[in-house]
């Protein structure tokens, strides 16, 4: 099945194909559902999820300017959220002078032609004062992960160089200088160690032929028949819903013998375009 | 991608960048074509993608612009956001729900809100109004109970997006009622119902489709922060099909378009189909009033003169104003527009004649996606028979929903009656039958035959708790004719169940999970090559989610009320909704505190969870015979070449649905108040109906009109409704003409 015109890529669904490709098939392509367990345990999960959700929330809303202190008592609730929150108001990530714009959403094209497009929702960039132009990313995952694990993170290569192209939108048309580009991961559980990603023009260019080879090779995949390659690496398949359907495996993988992704859920909500409520009855 | 303007629509693209514009005209003028055109072309001036706000009633009306994003070319940057004035609203409420919980009355401003969704909402009305119901409350109203608990929510949908407070509906109800002086004791009852249940939300922080209309508009709108926000982020709009929108989103729109760079409003004139849902053409049309400029697109693209003059005769059959139609046609024109077959007395008669008709059509070089069969309701049985007759003739044919609601669905059956196996202490017994059928759609070439044969031997309930035997126990006779291979899967399913059960209570969706994981989608298992069940499943998996998780603001533990007290009293009226000493359930007067996988599986059964018609997992055929109710298809907005008008002597054209409970005429915002809502208005208001209904069908057809047409209705009684005779006038007066 080819690639529909209208496909747009997602840094998930990039992370989803180099992982494994069969996955990236039978989640994006055929749309698959299979409620199938992602993690175990699963409340535990869950649960991490939506402090994921919740923390996220918290962090938009003190930056639209709701007051600290509803945003503090709304914490309160439960101890992890409210330890993230003590400390996202300690360390002031964001605390930059500049122009900032929580919960943004960017696209550009994609491809040798450009006939693709990619998007992604930037928790927060900021336009510093200082010609700086900083992206910033919350993690709210139990562990920390290395500097070397998250450089290889579709991510981290995604949201630069997106926001090289796509970012005049926040600049008043005018392009953004390449060099003064940086992500920085923030990390809930461990605030005094953020992680910072500089940006280069090398490194765009580098990323420019990493993503364009990506969805090429994707395209080609998709213009022929049968199955996608399934993953050489069978741990990948622990915590991936598809792993009865690709045979390999039963139970899902324990959360504390998984690497330091943060599990989202398996439907990418913002992504896709926003979901029009119908007026219900 | 390149459209073809004419200059009218080119003028309204190539406005400047600033500026607010009124586009108004029939359906098929091509408005939408050039806002979506005039949309393209702000991105391409350079307008920041984010800044630009497209607003839709409803998102069928919003596919063309959602279709341009993503099939043009566009450039870098951000994307415009497209919307309903309710999803707005929603995600403002989520965003800014700390400042608004408080002034707002939720008794818990600390803590998060939960949205409910229809199904939810449906839930919590049918907890609190049974109690009622057993104390003799809507004792005159003969309607099924979901119908009942739908209208109460539609009561308070009406009062939050019409602008008037949720305690008037009664007494607005009453005011306009002239018949028996019982009926006033159902509104009083439907009055009191919405009154606890607003109680109860606002006790929980709990939010209906009301409640985040009335927070928004109420609490939030008005603060700076909250409508900054918003006028900063979108300044420029394109707000379409305004006649089908609620004052709600009309008062929003008469605040923001003052400050707004640009707008565009499209208006849709005779249309206001969405009426029963608060849709207000009147207060839309108002809006006219704060835009510079009113732009007319007069001349249909779609239909063509003799429909056009067609649309002119039906007018005036009944007695609406009628258009001129753009250039003079002959009365035999406009009769060809028009084919039916007289001598029809049964109803399946016209259904044959419906199917064959369409497999001409198709044979003579038309496309299946250029004709849809349109009726006013479309029951399961209509759309089966006619499936069937379309499916006999190979005419490929969709429907505009699946023909089952989920708990129907044999996988979402089969998953439930494993459901209670595995959980004997809820003593739920499943038929032999079900426990068959859910068996042979488990395991994998299990047949009909051979699942009923196991479940004769191995379904064994003991004192009201079901239990299933092993497969050892099967004398080796029966064993050879299940086969063995299907028996050790049987078997292994049955200690998987076993096993749950012994591991203890989990929460209901991760019981479903696993066992669809861990077993079900395994090789050997009836969802391991069945995609459509596994979809199935997951819709299932996501429903019992979204119910444990809304009542987690119950204080339940993910498998139920585990430190709750039991067995209070039912009489219990919840006349203090904030009083902390009792659990929320016994403020609500409910005398069950269950464990919320049996509450979620009674709820099933009694049709108030897993009831909707839930599209997604049939993947819909694009080229393929439409059947849908006609105000379905008026709202996807799109041409078609032909329609079939089934049953056009069925006065479902004419007469608006039984609501015993709510009046959509009474409880909008034109509706003064004054006097009782007689028979000449309901007349009045039908006619006027039935009016717009056909022509906005006359309007997004290109060719030509079947008439379904039989003697005898569905019901087999004799069809003459208003519909039939304003056809047979048309009839008549272009004969007359000849």
């Amino acid at each position: 099945m080819p690639l529909p015109p209208d496909f747009h890529f997602s840094q998930g669904s990039l992370q989803d194909f180099v992982d494994c490709p069969r996955r990236f098939q039978l989640r994006y392509l055929d749309g698959i559902a299979w409620p199938a367990v992602q993690a175990e345990p699963i409340l535990e999960n869950e649960r991490h999820m939506q402090q994921g959700e919740l923390f996220h929330l918290l962090a938009q809303q003190y930056l639209v300017g709701v007051p600290v202190a509803r945003l503090t008592a709304m914490a309160q609730g439960d101890p992890d959220l409210a330890a993230w929150w003590q400390a996202f108001l300690a360390s002031a990530p964001a605390e930059l002078p500049g122009q900032r714009f929580p919960e943004v959403t960017l696209s550009a094209p994609l491809g040798v032609s450009g006939e693709r497009r990619l998007v992604a929702k930037f928790d927060l960039v900021i336009l510093a004062t200082d010609g700086r132009a900083v992206i910033f990313d919350w993690k709210s995952s139990r562990h920390r992960p290395p500097r070397r694990w998250l450089a290889g993170r579709l991510q981290t290569r995604v949201y630069p160089w997106l926001l090289l192209h796509a970012g005049l939108d926040l600049n008043a048309g005018q392009p953004l200088a390449v060099d003064r580009i940086e992500m920085i991961y923030w990390f809930a559980g461990f605030p005094d160690r953020p992680e910072r990603f500089a940006y280069s023009g090398s490194q765009a260019a580098e990323d420019g032929g990493y993503l364009n080879a990506l969805v090429e090779q994707i395209a080609l995949l998709a213009d022929g028949e049968g199955v996608w390659p399934l993953t050489p690496d069978e741990t990948h398949c622990r915590y991936c819903v598809y792993r009865s359907l690709c045979e390999r495996g039963v139970e899902a993988g324990r959360l504390d013998e998984a690497d330091y992704r943060d599990f989202e859920p398996e439907v990418e909500v913002d992504l896709d375009f926003e979901q029009i409520a119908e007026v219900e009855y | 991608m390149s459209v073809e303007l004419n200059p009218l629509q080119n003028a309204v693209v190539d406005r400047p960048l600033a500026g607010r514009v009124f586009l108004e005209g029939p359906a098929g003028a091509g408005k939408t074509t050039a806002a979506v055109q005039r949309l393209l072309r702000l991105l391409k001036a350079g307008v920041p993608g984010g800044a630009i706000l497209v607003l839709a009633p409803q998102r069928t009306l919003a596919a063309p612009y959602e279709l341009a994003l993503r099939r043009s070319r566009l450039r870098a940057g951000g994307l415009p956001s497209i919307q309903t004035a309710g999803g707005l609203a929603r995600r403002m409420v989520e965003l800014f729900w700390p400042l608004a919980a408080g002034p707002a009355g939720f008794a818990d401003p600390d803590r998060p809100p939960t949205f409910l969704t229809l199904e939810t909402a449906q839930y919590h009305m049918a907890r609190l109004v049974r109690p009622r119901l057993e104390e003799g409350a809507f004792e005159s109203v003969v309607i099924d109970r979901n119908r009942l608990y739908s209208q109460i929510l539609d009561n308070l949908n009406k009062a939050a997006l019409v602008g008037f407070p949720h305690q008037e509906i009664g007494r607005r109800l009453a005011d306009a009622w002239a018949g028996e002086p019982a009926q006033l004791r159902v509104y009083s009852d439907a009055q009191q119902c919405a009154d606890l249940f607003r109680a109860h939300c606002l006790a929980h922080n709990l939010l209906d489709f009301s409640l985040q209309v009335e927070v928004f508009w109420r609490h939030l709108w008005p603060q700076p922060l909250c409508r900054e926000h918003l006028l900063q982020s979108y300044r420029h709009l394109i707000v379409d099909n305004v006649e089908e929108d609620t004052p709600f989103a009309h008062d929003l729109l008469r605040d923001w378009l003052p400050q707004a760079e640009s707008a565009l409003l499209l208006y849709d004139q005779d249309a206001g189909y969405r009426q029963f849902l608060g849709a207000d053409p009147a207060s839309g049309y108002a809006l006219r009033q704060l835009c510079d400029e009113t732009v007319a697109l007069g001349e249909s693209l779609v239909t063509p003169p003799e429909l056009q003059s067609l649309s002119s005769h039906l007018a005036r059959a009944l007695d609406q104003p009628a258009s001129r139609p753009a250039a003079e046609v002959s009365p035999q024109a406009v009769r060809a527009t028009l084919r039916f077959e007289e001598d029809l007395r049964f109803y399946p008669q016209m259904l044959d004649w419906t199917a064959r008709q369409i497999a001409d059509l198709l044979e003579e070089g038309e496309s299946p996606g250029e004709i849809v069969v349109l009726a006013p309701f479309l029951s399961d049985a209509l759309r089966y028979s006619l499936m069937e007759r379309l499916a006999r003739l190979d005419v490929p044919a969709r429907s505009h929903r699946p023909s089952r609601a989920l708990r129907d669905e044999p996988a979402a059956r089969a998953l439930l009656t494993l459901v209670t196996l595995a959980h004997a202490q809820w003593r739920l017994l499943p038929s032999r039958f079900d426990v068959a059928y859910s068996l042979m759609q488990a395991v994998e070439e299990l047949d009909l035959v051979r699942g009923q044969l196991l479940a004769q031997i191995v379904y064994r309930p003991r004192e009201g708790v079901p239990q299933l035997s092993s497969w050892e126990r099967i004398n080796p006779e029966m064993r050879q004719r299940i086969s063995y291979v299907l028996g050790g899967r049987y078997d292994a399913l049955r200690l998987w169940l076993g096993d749950s059960l012994r591991k203890g209570e989990q929460p209901l969706d991760h019981f479903l999970s696993r066992l669809f994981g861990e077993i079900l989608s395994q090789r050997g298992y009836g969802f391991h090559d069945d995609l459509d069940a596994a979809r199935v499943a997951a819709t299932l998996v996501e429903s019992v989610q979204k119910f444990r998780q809304g009542m987690a603001s119950f204080g339940a533990a993910p498998t139920g009320f585990d430190t709750a007290p039991t067995g209070f009293d039912t009489a219990q009226t919840p006349t203090q909704p904030t009083d902390v000493s009792l659990s929320p359930w016994e403020r609500a007067g409910v005398r069950e505190l269950p464990s919320l996988g049996r509450e979620y599986i009674a709820m099933v059964e009694d049709g108030v969870l897993a009831a909707q018609y839930v599209g997604a997992w049939q993947t819909p055929k694009e080229d393929a015979v439409l059947l849908a109710p006609a105000y379905t298809f008026l709202m996807m907005n799109r041409p078609v070449n032909y329609q079939f008008w089934l049953d056009i002597g069925s006065r479902g054209w004419f007469e608006r649905l039984y609501q015993p409970l709510t009046h959509p005429y009474v409880l909008s915002r034109q509706w003064n108040g004054q006097r009782a809502w007689g028979d000449a208005d309901e007349h009045a208001a039908s006619q006027e109906r039935l009016w717009r209904l056909a022509a906005g069908l006359l309007r997004r057809c290109r060719k030509g009109i079947f008439l379904g047409l039989s003697e005898l209705g569905e019901q087999g009684f004799e069809q003459r409704g208003p519909l039939l005779w304003a056809l047979n006038q048309v009839l008549r007066q272009l004969a007359d003409d000849v």
